[in-house]
């Protein structure tokens, strides 16, 4: 793969691509393996009683009918879509709904300016909070422009300053996995 | 009728998760369980029809295609633990997608990440107004600093502790406005509920 | 001061209960406060605006019902200003809710519009592989897309039958949640392929685009529902975005008092050690 991307002749870019298409279809199986893991420990906990145990039976019956009306009915069938525009679509967007509140919580209990530095975060936080809102704009009608030049001036240096940092780093575990140096991913020690 | 009746469903649930702000119960239980069996079977059905039956298995069978059992071949062994003679077997396909995946990143990164990023440093200090130079100049100096504080190689002390604490500055600038957009972001995902339960539900608006 | 210390032990229950209020209530009693637009955004609407009649925009829905209420309003005004525009519209997924968040959006503004599917738009649901798909993709899409959502041979769909490689694609719009998504699009399908960029993510991850909107890796971005608002302005659509800027409006101030609050609680304490 990587010599190939020196290489622009057309057989080294098609086993390029062949290799490519094999990743996607090799990838396709995690998620399989995934949803059989999920199977089999919530098997696992209904038959040894485990705590809880009873909300297993219920994931495993929704996950069947999934599968069930998917399998059966078809990906573009009307109950299984049902079940995704009436079960999945409400529970995903008000799980991640939740955090709403308790990031109001935190901004009451925890972010305190006990420091210079954390006076300096808070500031420009709420001077992001309120120039990016309707009012803000009514209130000074150069908020938006501020909040712009912060986005654009120093948020834009800090976080290509930390992209560096992490590229380098990536960069530097991709060649420690392409050598054989890390093998942490494998799991289960060295051998 | 059916409409209404998932519309009452998913507002129902809604409820149920929103119950957990008092206090943990079980209408909250039964509602996360959902959602999990729901979203594992949704995407397993999806993968399916989508990509593993057209781009592996179906070529296989009626087309011909008969290179396509090596990637189908190399993801089964996922199931290797299941066997425990042959569980060393999974890291075929590990290494397999780790190797792929890492050689790709080497040079995408460095073609798609660090060059342009590095040419985007690269300002203009003449020819153009006052405000943009010092801007510019900002900019420059920020990611400088910034990267002197990630160097750890020596102590931070001198004009290298000046310029990581400056690092420090614009890091505390640009995590700040991270916190005003991620606060801005939640509470985006409430409007959205409660958009729902007060327009599609209650019909209020 | 005894108000400051019983402040200072407020049930967050009543944290809640104010935030939820402060949405509620301007949803019911509306504001209708206007909306600045930004450059990020505009940018975007002039990319579609300067496109030919009948050029191709891919648009990839990289995100799932967790940032619905985010990028969804954006992907609808965005559906629509390609329709008015009379441009194809190619969709797919890089994650696997988000090709039928896309696909319900997609159909309605469809029909509102007579657009014929398989001649005006198409779409090809999930693509998994991530960021390595995406090089695939762009040399040869026929490799990777075999079959449209519904099953139909991509090759019996004159749009699918149109678009071979990345040659074919005028414009990307990626709507991004997360990992795959706008990052892998910017640093793997443009920097190969050289296609232009615009994306739609979730606030969160919107600070982080601003390096690659001033490198030019990236063309306009919209940021969180606020983003969504103003292309919603931009292309005079009375959306879900502009429906929750009250609310935000109204929220962003109660939890800068909430901040400022604190603050004054740790000064009164300061000051009582």
């Amino acid at each position: 793969m990587l010599i190939t991307f020196f290489i622009p002749a057309k057989f080294a870019q098609d086993s390029s691509q062949l290799l490519q298409l094999w990743y996607q279809g090799v990838t396709a199986f995690f998620v399989f393996i995934g949803i059989f893991n999920l199977i089999k420990i919530n098997v696992d906990k209904i038959q040894r009683r485990l705590r809880d145990w009873q909300y297993s039976i219920i994931l495993l019956f929704f996950l069947g009918v999934m599968l069930g009306t998917g399998f059966i009915g078809g990906r573009d069938s009307k109950i299984f879509l049902y079940f995704f525009e009436n079960f999945q679509v409400p529970l995903g967007a008000t799980m991640f709904s939740l955090l709403a509140f308790f990031v109001a919580s935190a901004s009451f209990r925890a972010f305190r300016a006990k420091t210079p530095e954390a006076t300096l975060l808070l500031i420009a936080a709420v001077i992001v909070m309120i120039g990016r809102i309707p009012i803000g704009y009514l209130i000074w009608n150069k908020f938006p422009d501020l909040v712009e030049w912060i986005m654009q001036v120093p948020n834009t240096a800090a976080k290509r300053g930390i992209l560096f940092g992490i590229d380098l780093g990536l960069i530097s575990m991709a060649l420690r996995v392409l050598l054989g140096i890390e093998r942490s991913y494998m799991g289960g020690g060295e051998r | 009728m059916i409409n209404t009746i998932g519309i009452w469903i998913a507002a129902l649930l809604t409820l149920a998760i929103y119950s957990f702000l008092y206090k943990d119960n079980p209408f909250y239980k039964i509602a996360e369980n959902i959602f999990v069996g729901v979203s594992a079977g949704y995407w397993a059905v999806v993968l399916w029809y989508d990509f593993a039956w057209p781009n592996l298995f179906e070529p296989l069978f009626t087309k011909g295609q008969w290179y396509n059992i090596f990637p189908i071949f190399i993801g089964l062994l996922m199931f290797a633990p299941l066997i425990p003679k042959i569980s060393w077997m999974i890291r075929i396909p590990l290494t397999f997608t780790m190797g792929i995946a890492m050689a790709v990143s080497i040079t995408q990164i460095v073609q798609g990440d660090i060059f342009p990023q590095l040419q985007a440093t690269f300002l203009p200090l003449r020819g153009i107004s006052v405000f943009n130079v010092i801007s510019n100049l900002l900019i420059i100096s920020g990611v400088i600093f910034t990267l002197t504080y990630f160097y750890f190689s020596k102590e931070h002390k001198g004009a290298l502790g000046i310029g990581a604490k400056i690092g420090i500055w614009f890091m505390m600038i640009s995590f700040g406005a991270s916190f005003g957009y991620t606060i801005m972001a939640r509470v985006s995902l409430f409007i959205g509920r409660v958009y729902f339960l007060l327009h599609n539900w209650l019909g209020v608006i | 001061m005894k108000i400051i210390e019983s402040l200072a032990h407020l049930d967050r229950r009543i944290i809640f209960l104010l935030v939820a209020l402060a949405v509620i209530i301007p949803m019911i009693v509306p504001l209708n406060l206007p909306v600045d637009i930004t450059k990020p955004v505009k940018n975007i609407y002039d990319k579609v605006e300067s496109l030919p009649r009948g050029s191709v925009v891919l648009i990839s829905t990289d995100y799932d019902p967790g940032s619905e209420a985010e990028l969804y309003p954006a992907t609808e005004a965005f559906i629509e200003h390609c329709f008015r525009k009379d441009l194809k519209v190619y969709m797919m997924g890089l994650w696997p809710a988000g090709s039928e968040l896309g696909n319900i959006a997609l159909n309605k503004i469809a029909k509102v519009y007579n657009k014929v599917y398989g001649e005006d738009y198409i779409n090809v649901g999930y693509r998994p592989g991530g960021a390595v798909m995406l090089l695939s993709l762009g040399r040869n899409f026929s490799d990777v897309i075999k079959v449209d959502y519904q099953g139909i041979p991509i090759d019996s769909l004159p749009l699918g039958r149109r678009v071979k490689s990345s040659r074919d694609i005028f414009l990307v719009m990626t709507f991004s949640a997360g990992d795959p998504g706008i990052l892998h699009w910017i640093t793997y399908f443009h920097a190969r392929y050289g296609v232009p960029i615009c994306g739609a993510t979730t606030a969160i991850m919107a600070p982080q685009q601003y390096p690659y909107l001033s490198s030019g890796q990236l063309t306009g971005l919209l940021g969180g529902l606020k983003g969504a608002a103003e292309y919603e302005t931009l292309v005079d659509r009375k959306g879900r975005g502009l429906r929750g800027m009250d609310s935000q409006s109204i929220v962003h101030l109660l939890l800068v008092g909430f901040i400022a609050l604190g603050n004054v609680i740790l000064l009164y304490q300061r000051r009582k050690k």
